[in-house]
C-alpha cells in the first residue's frame, strides 16, 4: 500500500545538502521512492555513505557557492533539505533556497540544540534531530505505558497513547487527565474509536489518545503512577 | 561605541586592538583555547568573551542588545552570515559588518543576511595588485567606501602627453577629478587653467576606467599603457 501512495505522488526534484549519515539515508530513501535526487557535499569521501545502488546525482562542492547550487538544479527543485552537521551552513543554504531560488519546500536540520534559535529567527522549517532523539529516549526510559504515536513540530506537542488500567474503571477522563497542557483526542473501546464526550466514564482496557506537551505528558505519567501506590 | 567582534583570528584580533586603543568598548568572541591564550597576551581581559560565536546565547551574553556595531570576522563565511542575521533580527544591532573569506560566497553578503558592509579581503588585495600591474606608477591610496571610486596617485614623467596643457583642456574622462597636485613638497589646489609639470604628484578621485585613462595621459609618450622599465 505504501508503494501505491508513492507511485501516485508526483516525481519530485529534490536537492539534499550534506551527505553524512542523515543526508545519505535521506537521499537514498528519496531515490528509492522514485524522486530525482541531487546530493551536495564538500567532502568527496562522504559519498561513500550512499549505498552502491544509488544512482542519483552527486555534486562535490561548497554548498554556499552559486555554481554548485545551480548545477545541482536548485532553480528547478521542488524541495531542498539542508542536513549537514553545521548549523550555520544548514541555515544559510535553507534561507537562500527559499528567499533567492523560491524552492517551495525547504527543511533544515538543527544539529546543536543551542543553535535552534537561529532557525526560528530565520523562520525555517527545522528538525532538531538531536534533541528530538534525546526526548524520545527519555520517555522510553520512564517506561510507564505512555508512548508517542505522533510528533508535531519538533516534539513541542505530541500525541500519546496509553491503556486505561483496571483501577481507573468507572472514573471520568477529566479526573485522570492533568488540567493543563494535555487534551483528550479519542477513546477506543473494543476496537471502535469515539470522540471523548465530557463526563464519559472510562473502562479498563480503553485506549486513550491525548495531545500533550512534554510537561503535560509528565503530569499524566505521574498520575498513572500515583494510583499504583 | 559598543563593538562585538566575532572571531579572534588575525583580522578580529587586530581590529580589537585598534578599537581598544581608541577607547571603544570591545567584546571579542572566540572559543578556541589556543586562540584565547594568544588573545589574553594581546588584549585586556574585559575585551575577551569566551564562547562559540554561532551560539545565540553567547551573542546575547556578550551584550548584543547594547551593541552599536557587530563585526563578523570568523574564517567561516556561513557563520559570519548567520551571526549578522541574528545580530540584526534578534538583537537589533544597528550596523553589521562581515568578512568574506571565499570570494565565491560574496553574493550572499548583502541584505539577504542583514549584512550592511561586506569586506572582501581577497578581492581588495587582488584588485590592488591588478591595478599596480596595469597602471605603472599609479598607486591606489584608498578605496572609497561606497561605489567604485578610489583616490589614486601618479607621478608625472618628463614626457607625459598631458604636460603643458591646462586641466580644462585635457579632456579628462567623466569619472575622474583631479583633487590635488603636490609640487616641490607643496600642495596646489588645481584650477581649470593649472598645467602639470614634470615631477608633479597628481592625486585624483576616479573609477577604474577614469584611472586607466588618466594613467595613459600621465605615462611616458612612447608607450600608451602597461609601461615597463624606467622610461626616461
Amino acid at each position: 500500500m505504501k508503494t501505491e501512495v508513492e507511485q501516485k505522488q508526483k516525481r519530485m526534484q529534490i536537492v539534499v545538502v550534506g551527505c553524512g549519515r542523515l543526508g545519505s539515508a535521506l537521499a537514498y530513501r528519496l531515490f528509492r521512492a522514485g524522486h530525482l535526487v541531487a546530493v551536495i557535499d564538500s567532502s568527496p569521501t562522504s559519498f561513500n555513505n550512499l549505498p552502491p545502488d544509488f544512482t542519483g546525482r552527486i555534486h562535490e562542492g561548497d554548498a554556499l557557492s552559486q555554481d554548485v547550487l545551480v548545477r545541482a538544479g536548485i532553480e528547478q527543485a521542488d524541495a531542498l533539505a539542508a542536513v549537514t552537521s553545521s548549523d550555520a551552513i544548514n541555515a544559510v543554504v535553507a534561507r537562500v533556497a527559499r528567499e533567492v531560488y523560491h524552492v517551495p519546500n525547504v527543511v533544515a536540520r538543527n544539529y546543536d540544540p543551542r543553535c535552534r534559535v537561529l532557525f526560528e529567527e530565520l523562520d525555517l522549517q527545522v528538525i532538531s534531530s538531536t534533541s528530538w532523539g534525546a526526548q524520545r529516549i527519555e520517555e522510553m526510559l520512564y517506561d510507564s505505558g505512555i508512548h508517542t504515536v505522533f510528533s508535531a513540530g519538533n516534539g513541542e506537542v505530541e500525541v500519546y497513547e496509553f491503556v486505561i488500567p483496571e483501577r481507573w474503571e468507572g472514573k471520568t477522563l477529566e479526573e485522570l487527565l492533568p488540567d493543563e497542557e494535555c487534551l483528550p483526542i479519542s477513546v477506543t473501546r473494543a476496537g471502535r474509536a469515539m470522540l471523548p464526550q465530557s463526563g464519559l466514564t472510562i473502562k479498563g482496557g480503553d485506549i486513550i489518545h491525548v495531545s500533550a506537551t512534554f510537561n503535560g505528558s509528565n503530569c499524566l505519567r505521574q498520575k498513572l503512577l500515583e494510583q499504583k501506590e | 561605541m559598543y563593538v562585538i567582534i566575532a572571531g579572534g583570528g588575525r583580522t578580529g584580533a587586530q581590529l580589537a586592538r585598534i578599537l581598544v586603543a581608541q577607547n571603544h568598548f570591545v567584546q571579542l568572541i572566540d572559543s578556541r583555547p589556543e586562540v584565547l591564550a594568544r588573545l589574553h597576551k594581546e588584549l585586556p581581559t574585559e575585551a575577551i568573551f569566551e564562547g562559540r560565536p554561532i551560539d545565540p546565547l553567547v551573542l546575547e551574553k556578550a551584550g548584543a542588545e547594547k551593541a552599536d556595531v557587530l563585526a563578523a570576522c570568523t574564517t567561516e563565511d556561513e557563520v559570519n552570515l548567520a551571526i549578522c542575521f541574528m545580530a540584526r533580527s534578534r538583537y537589533k544591532v544597528p550596523r553589521t559588518i562581515a568578512r568574506i573569506n571565499n570570494p565565491r560566497n560574496a553574493w550572499l553578503f548583502d541584505h539577504k543576511f542583514h549584512v550592511d558592509v561586506a569586506v572582501n579581503q581577497a578581492e581588495i588585495m587582488a584588485s590592488i595588485i591588478e591595478e599596480e600591474m596595469s597602471l605603472g606608477d599609479m598607486m591606489t591610496l584608498i578605496k572609497l567606501r561606497r561605489g567604485n571610486y578610489s583616490l589614486v596617485e601618479e607621478k608625472v614623467p618628463a614626457d607625459a602627453p598631458a604636460l603643458g596643457i591646462a586641466i580644462k583642456d585635457l579632456n579628462l574622462p567623466e569619472h575622474c577629478v583631479i583633487a590635488a597636485i603636490i609640487r616641490h613638497g607643496e600642495v596646489i589646489v588645481p584650477r581649470g587653467i593649472t598645467t602639470f609639470e614634470p615631477g608633479d604628484e597628481v592625486l585624483a578621485v576616479a573609477d577604474p576606467e577614469g584611472a586607466r585613462q588618466l594613467a595613459k595621459m600621465l605615462s611616458p609618450n612612447k608607450v600608451g599603457n602597461g609601461r615597463t622599465g624606467n622610461g626616461v
